[in-house]
């Protein structure tokens, strides 16, 4: 009895749902219109407002500022090693915003983890912020009406179109512009790509063990690396500092937080000197072939199963721990601070902290760091990313609705200065001028009592320094990216620079792939078969590496599961977007 | 966990009326092999139940060098409370871990009170059989059990109710909870219907009823749902994710979900991630609580499980 | 027998006394039984009992906003959502995303995965808490019992954030585990990251955290069982293990088959699985651990698919209820208990 009426009730609400439905459906709706597609510009021509009675000042070498106090709303990605506290906003880099430009920033922080979930809610939802950074892949959003195409206002930012013109970026923009010829995202610029990511040694230990690294990196495969890890590994077994059946590389970035379970850093960098997308850099698998001029599925080619061969001789061979790919970061470089390991991944901001770590546990002059020219795999060419573009800025359709046109436009203006002035690029990541840091010969330093790990300042043995990245925001990752060579460069320490140089002298630069414009419907169709292919490839890949299935034996069954998932469709999309050039 | 062995009470077997003496015999030597054995698995249960907890705190305690030097046993190595005032004082000295706390005690409290008093306001009327309604409003209440309306909207509701970023937008979506109410109208159904009726013959309304004859009798649930609650608000971390911006407001157990989880990965590379002994700790503090409180309730929720009848 | 069954028939004596009892003061008052119209009842009801009534109403409109208001959202299965625009879709109606799921290969992973991980679970942990029941009833000394009830309920109360946090302490190659695995000379194995220990982690640590919370309805019924049929049992000559078989599991019979049935009911709903599983799986794991309200969540969430991932919230849903719906039925018919 009571039951029919659970029935009754439940089809009644599926009724109801479904006629509510169908009223709304009368309401037209709007296609995507791709009318005329816009096609990117080599050189941006901006468009300067004759009218000049603008109730702020902009403008190439102007400091923007509004006559009238603004507030704008942003999302801000909140890391949880330098938490957003109130001396951010009070005194910190916000209220210095505020002082320059009359415009305060109402931040919508939400912790880094879940940055991407909570904001996709947002957008989702409609609640979106009118600046949003830190945007990496900005395909989930461009079709739903909730983000400006930036690329139709671009030429009203002046220090945009400075960078874009100067630098010539529009053969990298074209690999983020969708179908209907526009993009959604301002994205970081680079002048050039410089090598972030590589591997840290224990020299001291190198040395010992009789392998000359220097010398080696220029051209070693990684065949010749390997011998060089499992020279170290004996003399390091020898002296007693490990045991025979202890792995000497247990890298970090590679677990299941940080490298997402596709392998994270170490892969990403292995198999870019393959040719490959794997690990970070895995995307949707699809990637340009130079040799045939077409779009190919990476992860089931040829180079990919060397790729895996090579990873995987690592750890048949005892050197990398299997336990990299799941464990946490912290395990790993505890593990190499104390000695254990003689090798780990780095990147170009973690300098400073490692020293520093391993000062406190081994004591200052008994290690020696260095970091390495990553091995050559079949191709020459550095692991940089060939784009010079970064995560970027949306800004949200919201924005546009609630400030009308002109207000926009304001708001634009401030986040051109923001983002891609050298005035607030030097702010954003040095603090003030003469309060945190000084110009010496041309060198940006910290003034004395001022730390932050994120430039390479470590803080000394007391803690006695005020970091100026926890304290007051600066040197945070919502801010600087990209850049010039000379400011992205200002904060290396000579033996950071002299990787990043010796990467320049000994290996390529990569070629930049064409840009694709995938319409709407074609990113869902990409998204939709991607997501699980690609879960399946990271699977697949972490256990040939790690042995537990064997290459030769399960190659094919591996190259057959993505036929299953559908690689081909995404090889047939990308086929038909790619003819069309 | 020698503590816990010395403190096992000698095992006494009782006897049982039996009154064939061939088999009492022959049952007693039995059954004290059995009894003997039974202890020994009762021991085993309690310590496997137990182990997870006593090695957390043991971490907690330990060094940091002690935990990556693969310390696993359950003394501390390197005994120190550094990790527990690191942890509650914080990277900026600002105490934050004590306003998750603090927060997430609010929260409960707040959040406790307002659900028990509608889910009796609830689960009473339902409870009472010749209420026509409940043909209706039983299904009604149980159909949200199965069938919801998918996260994107639930989330849009706090939007436009503009509760998201308030302590409404944590505890209005779970305010009531539909198993917890059935489970209280099963208790409710087996008070005596006399007691009722006497009352509604002294003259008190159906209101007066409730408060002045269920309600009393109805201990058990009410300490119960209480526990029950309680134990949910302050466990709850995914509305603090969805519904909880400003990170003034966490629950603690959504920044403890913060710390076990770590940086951002791919997009934060150079996430640090907290070492094992700060996790530790920060489990051991949020565990605490409720370890401290459950036993003793324990009477009421046997009871309330028991009459309340139905099982999660 | 057991209580509940004597509060079914309780409930079921005062129905008739009640309906019996309504009849005469209707007729008293209209002096006609027979043309008593509903309409009337209704009112009479709504005299006698509108407090009852008012006191649900703040209850009732809760569930109205929070619950079913937004059941209108699955809409979204049938329509096209863009971003920011209206909660219910724009376009017209389509079985689109319906076609893309079913068709899809990783949602009848997700799906099979959910069954299996549920059913295992089920299948281990259903006969492991019966006889731990049995086996704590047999206790004699009273201190001694109330210890091991009382600490075998504590994980019930754990946050799930918690558990996977001990889970993946436990496991990990650092952890206790492996240095017991390592010091019998094992190979170390990264559990948290196979998929093929993933089921394993699931149910055993369920079972850890629902084992004695399982017991209390079997140690209430076992307390409701009448002395006397022990007593007659004994004078028969049976041993103490024929007891258990002949008196004691035949007297919560009920119980079992109920808890049994709806168990089975649930197999397909996450429960609480989602939050274990989203704490706790990972890409590598994810062909034994991605679960239809994972699975869902990724989707909508984290790529964006708010149609595709409503499409599956909603089938999910939907089988979710049918099975319960069932489930309950066989229940009162077979048990003569239910949840409603």
């Amino acid at each position: 009895m009571k039951t029919t009426t659970l029935k009754k009730l439940s089809c009644i609400g599926l009724a109801v749902s479904m006629l509510s439905g169908f009223v709304a459906c009368n309401k037209n709706t709007e296609e995507e219109t791709s009318s005329e597609a816009t096609t990117i510009p080599d050189q941006i021509e901006t468009t300067e407002d004759p009218d000049a009675n603008l109730p702020y000042t902009y403008g190439l070498g102007k400091t923007f500022h509004a006559d009238q106090p603004v507030t704008y709303t942003m999302f801000f990605s909140d890391a949880s090693w330098y938490p957003m506290v109130d001396t951010w906003k009070t005194e910190g880099i916000f209220k210095e915003i505020e002082n320059r430009t009359n415009v305060t920033l109402d931040i919508k922080s939400y912790d880094s983890g879940d940055y991407m979930d909570n904001i996709t809610l947002d957008i989702n939802a409609g609640n979106a912020a009118y600046i949003i950074p830190k945007i990496y892949d900005d395909s989930a959003f461009v079709d739903g009406g909730a983000i400006v195409p930036i690329s139709d206002y671009v030429d009203k930012m002046p220090y945009y179109t400075d960078f874009y013109n100067t630098y010539n970026l529009a053969d990298d923009i074209k690999t983020i512009t969708r179908a209907n010829g526009k993009y959604y995202k301002l994205p970081g610029m680079k002048e050039a790509n410089l090598i972030n990511y590589s591997f840290v040694i224990r020299k001291d230990i190198w040395d010992a063990a009789g392998v000359d690294v220097v010398e080696l990196q220029k051209d070693w495969d990684w065949a010749e690396f390997l011998d060089a890890l499992q020279k170290v590994k004996k003399y390091m077994v020898a002296q007693g500092m490990c045991s025979e059946s202890d792995y000497i590389w247990s890298d970090l970035w590679c677990g299941n937080e940080s490298g997402q379970g596709s392998g994270g850093n170490l892969l990403g960098v292995m198999g870019s000197t393959y040719e490959v997308n794997a690990g970070w850099n895995i995307g949707n698998g699809m990637r340009y072939d130079q040799a045939s001029d077409k779009y190919i599925f990476s992860p089931t080619t040829d180079n990919f199963k060397q790729f895996v061969t090579t990873a995987n001789s690592f750890v048949a061979a005892g050197i990398l721990d299997p336990e990299t790919f799941t464990q946490d970061d912290a395990t790993a470089t505890a593990k190499y601070y104390s000695g254990k390991t003689a090798i780990m991944s780095i990147n170009q901001g973690q300098w400073a902290n490692y020293e520093e770590n391993m000062t406190a546990q081994l004591g200052a002059g008994n290690f020696e760091n260095y970091v390495i020219t990553i091995p050559v795999g079949t191709t020459n060419n550095s692991t940089v990313a060939p784009e010079r573009l970064e995560n970027g800025v949306m800004i949200s359709q919201k924005a546009l609705d609630e400030l009308g046109e002109d207000g926009f436009i304001q708001m634009l203006r401030f986040v051109d200065w923001l983002f891609y002035s050298h005035e607030a690029y030097d702010l954003t990541k040095w603090g003030i001028e003469g309060v945190h840091y000084d110009v010496v010969d041309g060198q940006k330093v910290l003034k004395d009592g001022f730390c932050c790990g994120g430039l390479g300042y470590g803080n000394d043995a007391e803690g006695s320094m005020t970091d100026i990245r926890l304290q007051w925001g600066y040197a945070g990752g919502n801010f600087w990216y990209g850049g010039t060579v000379a400011e992205m460069t200002d904060n290396l320490i000579p033996p950071v620079a002299d990787y990043v140089n010796r990467d320049a002298e000994y290996r390529d630069t990569p070629p930049l792939a064409p840009g694709i414009a995938p319409t709407a419907d074609q990113n869902e169709e990409i998204n939709l078969i991607a997501t699980p292919l690609i879960s399946n490839v990271n699977s697949w890949t972490l256990k040939f590496i790690t042995g537990q299935e064997d290459i030769n034996a399960k190659w094919d069954e591996y190259v057959k599961s993505c036929e299953d998932l559908n690689a081909q469709g995404l090889v047939d999309i990308y086929a038909q977007l790619y003819k069309g050039k | 966990m020698s503590n816990l062995e010395k403190s096992t009470p000698e095992f006494k077997v009782e006897e049982i009326h039996i009154h064939n003496r061939k088999n009492k015999i022959k049952e007693s030597t039995g059954y004290k092999v059995f009894t003997v054995v039974n202890t020994i698995i009762m021991i085993l249960i309690a310590f496997a139940t137990l182990y997870p907890f006593l090695y957390l705190v043991s971490q907690s305690f330990s060094s940091k060098e002690a935990i990556i030097a693969g310390h696993t046993s359950l003394i501390p190595k390197g005994f120190n409370i550094d990790t527990y005032i690191y942890v509650i004082k914080g990277q900026h000295n600002n105490y934050e871990f004590l306003r998750y706390y603090g927060n997430t005690i609010l929260y409960t409290v707040i959040g406790t009170v307002l659900s028990l008093f509608f889910s009796c306001m609830l689960a009473y009327p339902l409870s009472k059989n010749k209420l026509k309604i409940n043909r209706f409003l039983s299904p009604f209440v149980i159909f949200t059990m199965y069938f919801g309306g998918g996260l994107i909207a639930n989330y849009v509701l706090i939007l436009k109710l503009e509760l998201k970023d308030t302590m409404w937008g944590f505890i209005l979506p779970m305010l009531i909870s539909t198993y917890y109410v059935i489970l209280m109208r099963s208790f409710f159904m087996n008070i005596p219907k006399d007691l009722e009726e006497a009352g509604e013959i002294d003259g008190l309304n159906k209101f007066g009823v409730f408060w002045h004859i269920a309600r009393p009798l109805s201990t058990p649930i009410i300490a119960t749902m209480t526990l029950f609650y309680a134990v949910m608000y302050w466990n709850n971390w995914f509305n603090a994710k969805l519904y909880l911006q400003d990170k003034k407001k966490w629950p603690v157990a959504y920044y403890l979900q913060t710390i076990i989880r770590g940086g951002g990965g791919a997009s934060d590379p150079d996430a640090e991630q907290m070492s094992a002994n700060i996790k530790s700790c920060a489990m051991v503090l949020t565990v605490l609580p409720i370890i401290c409180v459950y036993p003793f309730i324990q009477r009421y929720y046997v009871q309330g499980m028991m009459l309340g009848g139905v099982k999660e | 027998m057991s209580k509940k069954k004597e509060n079914q028939e309780q409930i079921q004596q005062e129905l008739q006394e009640e309906i019996l009892e309504e009849v005469q003061d209707e007729a008293v008052a209209e002096w006609s039984p027979k043309q008593i119209t509903r309409r009337k009842r209704a009112l009479k009801d709504f005299r006698v009992n509108w407090q009852l009534y008012l006191m649900v109403i703040v209850p009732v409109i809760y569930y109205v906003i929070f619950r079913y208001v937004p059941m209108f959202g699955n809409i979204l299965a049938f329509r096209k959502y863009n971003s920011g625009g209206s909660i219910f879709g724009t376009g017209p109606l389509t079985l689109k995303y319906f076609k893309q799921f079913i068709t899809s290969k990783p949602f009848w992973q997700a799906f099979s995965n959910t069954l299996i991980l549920n059913g295992l679970y089920l299948i281990v942990r259903f006969p492991l808490t019966l006889i731990f029941a049995l086996l704590i009833n047999e206790i004699r000394n009273l201190h001694w019992k109330k210890f091991v009830q009382t600490v075998s309920y504590l994980p019930h109360f754990i946050s799930m954030v918690i558990v996977c946090g001990m889970i993946k302490e436990l496991l990990s190659t650092s952890g206790p585990i492996n240095a017991l695995i390592a010091s019998w000379g094992g190979e170390k194995i990264p559990f948290i990251s196979l998929a093929q220990w993933f089921r394993t982690i699931f149910v055993t640590s369920g079972v850890w955290q629902s084992l004695g919370w399982g017991t209390i309805l079997y140690l209430a019924a076992m307390t409701g069982i009448n002395p006397s049929l022990y007593e007659a049992a004994t004078v028969d000559g049976a041993s103490h293990f024929q007891k258990v078989i002949h008196v004691t599991i035949p007297c919560i019979l009920p119980t079992i088959a109920t808890l049994l049935i709806l168990d089975i009911g649930g197999l397909v709903g996450s429960g609480g699985a989602f939050e274990k599983v989203y704490l706790l799986g990972n890409p590598m794991t994810a062909e034994t651990s991605e679960i239809v309200s994972t699975y869902v969540y990724k989707m909508g969430v984290e790529s964006g698919n708010m149609n595709f991932a409503t499409a599956v919230g909603l089938f999910e849903g939907l089988i979710n209820l049918i099975l319960l719906t069932c489930a309950n039925v066989v229940s009162r018919k077979v048990a003569k208990t239910s949840l409603w």
